[in-house]
Formats: structure tokens, C-alpha cells, sequence
């Protein structure tokens, strides 16, 4: 029998607003998720630098959600840097952000994005496409498992129902 | 509304049966598409060129679903070629194939699949996999505009 993992979600996102709206958006989600939440591209590299690390309060993302536009170092940038990582650059990306400009949807599939969510309105919209978004890449997708180097017992990815 | 637009699905699968099984699944999807099947990595290549030169008859997809196990060029040898193409790189690819063997997920991720789902014998299993796929990639994500 497969052990059930809870999903790990890591937010990249700089406005507050957002944050609480991404975060109520999921807490509702049918897949049980934990949320981390960082609020600048460097914050995102060092906690994921902390990740590879076996840090227990850094557990490794199953799925990035990504803002574009952060001061300092962008979405963009940030997604480059990801995904030449040879390890973190299997963990899925998907850009959530306010512009749906056609150039932003083109350069963020070029740098290997597998997504691209304009920011929902409403809550009930937003609960939706992250309901969606869930039930792809953590009921239907298989995912490569990257285990926490803490952890004693070995567990598999949860395996979709 | 414009209902002449609709989503551009190529399928590179050598098997009949589950080609005839996707297009059943992906023919009962709500939102409109167009699925265009291929048989190997190598007249998926072929299709994709042919779109480059904007043949109306193999117009380029939105969205690749493609099965692992083929003869002659495999699913990951495909999937390295497109990645490495400047231009079509930036479709995305899904990996829906039969193997669930980790090493099979993690080398299709590490060239860059968009996703990964294992094949059901069921049509019913199936029909269900294809539609939250679809409900993904054409009602939740944007995709490029061609």
C-alpha cells in the first residue's frame, strides 16, 4: 500500500494580498497540501538550497507556483536558474501571474514553464483552477519523488487514485 | 466567441488501439480540439516541420502527447530533439505512456515533459485521465498562441 506524503507546494510571490488569496485558494483544496511561501526569486533559491540540504523546515516542493513580476531577480530569472539545476530542474513550474501578454506566455514555455495561470478574479475561480491545477500534477501525473535526506523510512511520491 | 479556434492535440502513439482509445477520450472533451495522431518520434518530426513552413494540413500543436515505447526513435530521443529546437521547444509535452518506472519519470522530467501520465487498459480509467488533462491544459493554463 502506497504511504500517502502530503503535497508540498512552494509559492514565489511578493504581494501580500496574493499570498493570502493563493493560500485560502488551496487550503480548500481536495489534495491535502502544505504551503511554503517566499517572497522574492532569492528567497526561492535559498530555500531550495536549504531543501537539498535535508532541512526539515525547507521540505523539497512537489510543484513551484511562480509570480513574473518580483523586484529584484524576476520570474523569469529565477525559472532559468531552476530548471540548469540538474536536480531541482525536474520539479514542475507553473507561472501565476497577473499578465497574460502573449510574449510572457511564450518566453516562460521557452524556458520549460508546464503552465501558465493567469490570476483568477474571484476566490471561487481562483479555488477552481487550483483545483484543476492539483488533480493534474498531484491525482493524474506521476512525479519524480525527491525524498528529504532526513527522512528515515522511505517513502513513495503519492501515487494518483 | 471565436469557435473556430480550437486546441491543436498531436499524438505521437504507435499503437491502434490506444490511439483510437485517446481520440475517443479527447473527442468527448468539452472544449474543442483537434487531434492530429502520428506513428513514430520520427513522422512526429516530420509533422513539425511541415508545420514551421505553415502547411494547413499539420498545423502546429498546441499540446504533444506522446507514448514512450516506440520503434526506431523512442519517446525520450523525440523529446530531447524538440527541446533542443529553438522554436519548438516551447510546446509542451506530455509523457502518457504505459511504463511507471522511476527511472522512466525522471529522465522524462529531466528533459523537460510538462507532465507524465501512466496509460490505463480502461477506457473508463482512461477517459478520465484525458479529461482532467484536458481541463489543465485547455480550460486552467494558457498555452502559446500560434
Amino acid at each position: 500500500m502506497d504511504e500517502f506524503k502530503m503535497v508540498v507546494i512552494l509559492l514565489v510571490e511578493d504581494d501580500v494580498a496574493d499570498q493570502k488569496l493563493i493560500k485560502r485558494s488551496l487550503s480548500s483544496n481536495k489534495v491535502a497540501n502544505e504551503l511554503q511561501i517566499v517572497s522574492s526569486g532569492e528567497q526561492a533559491i535559498a530555500y531550495l538550497k536549504r531543501s537539498k540540504d535535508g532541512e526539515p523546515n525547507s521540505p523539497m516542493p512537489d510543484l513551484i507556483l511562480l509570480d513574473l513580476n518580483m523586484p529584484g531577480m524576476g520570474g523569469k530569472e529565477f525559472l532559468n536558474y531552476i530548471k540548469a539545476d540538474n536536480e531541482l530542474g525536474t520539479i514542475p513550474v507553473v507561472i501565476l501571474t497577473t499578465s497574460d501578454s502573449d510574449r510572457d506566455v511564450l518566453e516562460t514555455f521557452k524556458l520549460q514553464a508546464s503552465g501558465y495561470i493567469k490570476k483568477p478574479v474571484s476566490l471561487k475561480d481562483f479555488q477552481e483552477a487550483m483545483q484543476n491545477l492539483s488533480e493534474y500534477w498531484f491525482v493524474i501525473c506521476k512525479r519524480v519523488c525527491h525524498g528529504n535526506k532526513n527522512e528515515r523510512r522511505t517513502h513513495k511520491c503519492f501515487v494518483g487514485r | 466567441m471565436d469557435t473556430s479556434k480550437s486546441v491543436v492535440v498531436l499524438l505521437v502513439e504507435d499503437d491502434p488501439g490506444d490511439q483510437k482509445l485517446i481520440r475517443n477520450a479527447l473527442g468527448h472533451q468539452k472544449i474543442k480540439n483537434r487531434l492530429y495522431i502520428v506513428g513514430s518520434g520520427e513522422e512526429a518530426i516530420g509533422y513539425l516541420e511541415r508545420s514551421k513552413t505553415g502547411d494547413t494540413e499539420s498545423p502546429r500543436p498546441d499540446l504533444i502527447l506522446l507514448d514512450l515505447n516506440m520503434p526506431g526513435m523512442g519517446g525520450k530521443e523525440f523529446l530531447r530533439h524538440i527541446k533542443a529546437d529553438n522554436d519548438l521547444c516551447a510546446i509542451p509535452v506530455v509523457v502518457v505512456t504505459t511504463s511507471d518506472s522511476e527511472s522512466d519519470v525522471q529522465e522524462s522530467y529531466k528533459l523537460h515533459a510538462a507532465g507524465y501520465v501512466q496509460k490505463s487498459p480502461s477506457p473508463q480509467e482512461l477517459q478520465r485521465l484525458v479529461e482532467k488533462l484536458a481541463k489543465y491544459w485547455f480550460a486552467t493554463s494558457l498555452l502559446v498562441k500560434n
